[in-house]
């Protein structure tokens, strides 16, 4: 059953749509919450925020987009309200340096673990809307413009905040550019991607 | 460029994107022809990309499906309490559909006189919360020594909420929370079908509790009385008890949670 018909169903009175709609949701909304957020404490608060919402503001769906941008958009924004909350500042440019430096001294350790945690660092020291872009087109291999849908901006601020974001993490991550095993799990994602 | 000598990585990466417009583009691109350093952090920014898209999709941990299945829960509205009892049928493997045989019986609430039984089951939420509001401290269904027939209370005379919703309950639903099926009910009784007082005796006797309330109504389909004991209180947990007509078990006891 299409999503959409799910959202009607929910709306018509059906107990088990919504729930049917978060099982098939959940896996990507938590990757994207955790991703821009870095942290899993309020990974889980965000996505509970954001499925309460969507449970509660589902009659605002009008169709003209597709579910997964539309749950994707107020995962999206609950992540960012949970961000400015915390006041979260852009890095100074003298902390890249030094984070690339600090990073630059670690063991060569190729386990995937250690690229996430070195990624999910390197993240936290972006400006929220360079890491939300990041997330949604690097991490999740979304198109740019799908990214815009959720995002509710241009394209093209859309290619401009990752053009700045990646410009910050090449310091820090450019270490990691020859590992053998990143072209592997590299591989692995592509086609995760790629076929969905 | 940087120093007059090199483009920094916010240029350099905004080439790679696409959004230069095509002047500076085109000088970029003349630099980056012979300039090695400059073709190096190109690659760098192009890493990053692939570094990125390396790391690993994470599955949602169980822990935080269930506390969103919990949160999603408590947003449902509550099933509808059926003032008038209604036979729903239950679809059977093979597709047909199983219409429950109704007998004549009394319907809504029945208040009558229980000499009854020791403890009586319950099943009508909406007794349980009249029991709970009538008696904060637990003491619901409290012994009415004297009450009904005292040659028929072997242990204690007790009043209990009888309530016929003719609900149709699921295994589901009796797993609970029970509150939003029941909901107040006003008053409290007991009752006089000699049958079911037996029951509900026999059942309280067995478990050595009193109990909360009693429904008459469905399960999955059939005819049943629905009894609802307290299981430990303090943790909110509620034994329900599930008979037939002839006070036979139509499923296992189960725990549910009262809200």
């Amino acid at each position: 059953m299409p999503d959409a018909d799910l959202i009607a169903r929910h709306l018509d009175g059906d107990p088990q749509a919504f729930s049917e709609l978060v099982r098939r949701h959940r896996d990507r909304m938590w990757a994207v919450a955790l991703r821009t957020l870095g942290d899993p404490d309020e990974a889980a608060d965000a996505v509970q925020d954001a499925f309460v919402s969507a449970y509660r503001k589902a009659a605002s769906f009008r169709g003209d987009a597709a579910v997964t941008t539309w749950l994707h958009r107020i995962v999206v924004n609950a992540c960012l309200d949970r961000m400015r909350r915390k006041s979260v500042r852009p890095v100074a440019d003298d902390e890249l340096l030094e984070a690339a430096e600090r990073d630059a001294q670690l063991p060569d350790q190729t386990a995937e673990r250690e690229v996430s945690l070195e990624v999910t660092a390197a993240l936290k020291l972006l400006p929220a809307d360079q890491r939300a872009a990041l997330v949604l087109v690097d991490m999740m291999g979304y198109s740019v413009e799908d990214a815009a849908a959720v995002l509710e901006v241009p394209a093209g601020t859309v290619k401009s905040r990752c053009a700045r974001g990646r410009a910050k993490l090449a310091p820090i991550l450019a270490h990691l550019r020859n590992r053998s095993d990143l072209t592997r799990v590299s591989s692995a994602k592509g086609a995760e991607l790629r076929d969905g | 460029m940087t120093g007059d000598t090199h483009y920094d990585l916010e240029i350099l990466a905004e080439l790679a994107e696409g959004v230069l417009d095509d002047v500076v583009a085109a000088d970029v691109r003349r630099h980056l022809a012979v300039c090695d350093p400059c073709g190096e952090s190109l690659a760098d920014l192009a890493a990053v990309r692939e570094v990125l898209a390396a790391v690993p999709v994470p599955a949602m941990p169980l822990g935080v499906t269930m506390r969103i299945d919990r949160a999603l829960a408590e947003l449902a509205p509550p099933a509808p309490v059926l003032s008038t009892p209604v036979s729903l049928g239950v679809v059977r493997e093979d597709g047909t559909v199983a219409v429950p045989e109704r007998r004549r019986r009394r319907l809504g609430w029945l208040v009558p006189a229980a000499s009854v039984a020791a403890a009586a089951a319950v099943v009508g939420v909406a007794g349980l919360l009249s029991s709970f509001v009538a008696s904060p401290l637990g003491t619901v269904a409290e012994p009415q020594v004297g009450v009904g027939t005292p040659d028929r209370s072997p242990q204690r005379a007790q009043v209990y909420t009888v309530r016929a919703s003719g609900h149709n309950y699921t295994s589901r639903e009796l797993d609970g929370p029970l509150l939003g099926y029941f909901g107040p009910e006003p008053g409290t009784g007991s009752n006089s079908d000699e049958q079911l007082d037996a029951c509900v005796q026999a059942k309280s006797n067995e478990l050595d509790r009193a109990p909360i309330a009693v429904d008459r109504a469905l399960y999955n389909g059939n005819e049943a009385t629905v009894m609802a004991f307290w299981e430990d209180r303090s943790l909110n947990r509620v034994r329900v008890v599930v008979v037939d007509d002839e006070c036979g078990e139509l499923r296992p006891d189960g725990l549910a949670t009262w809200n």
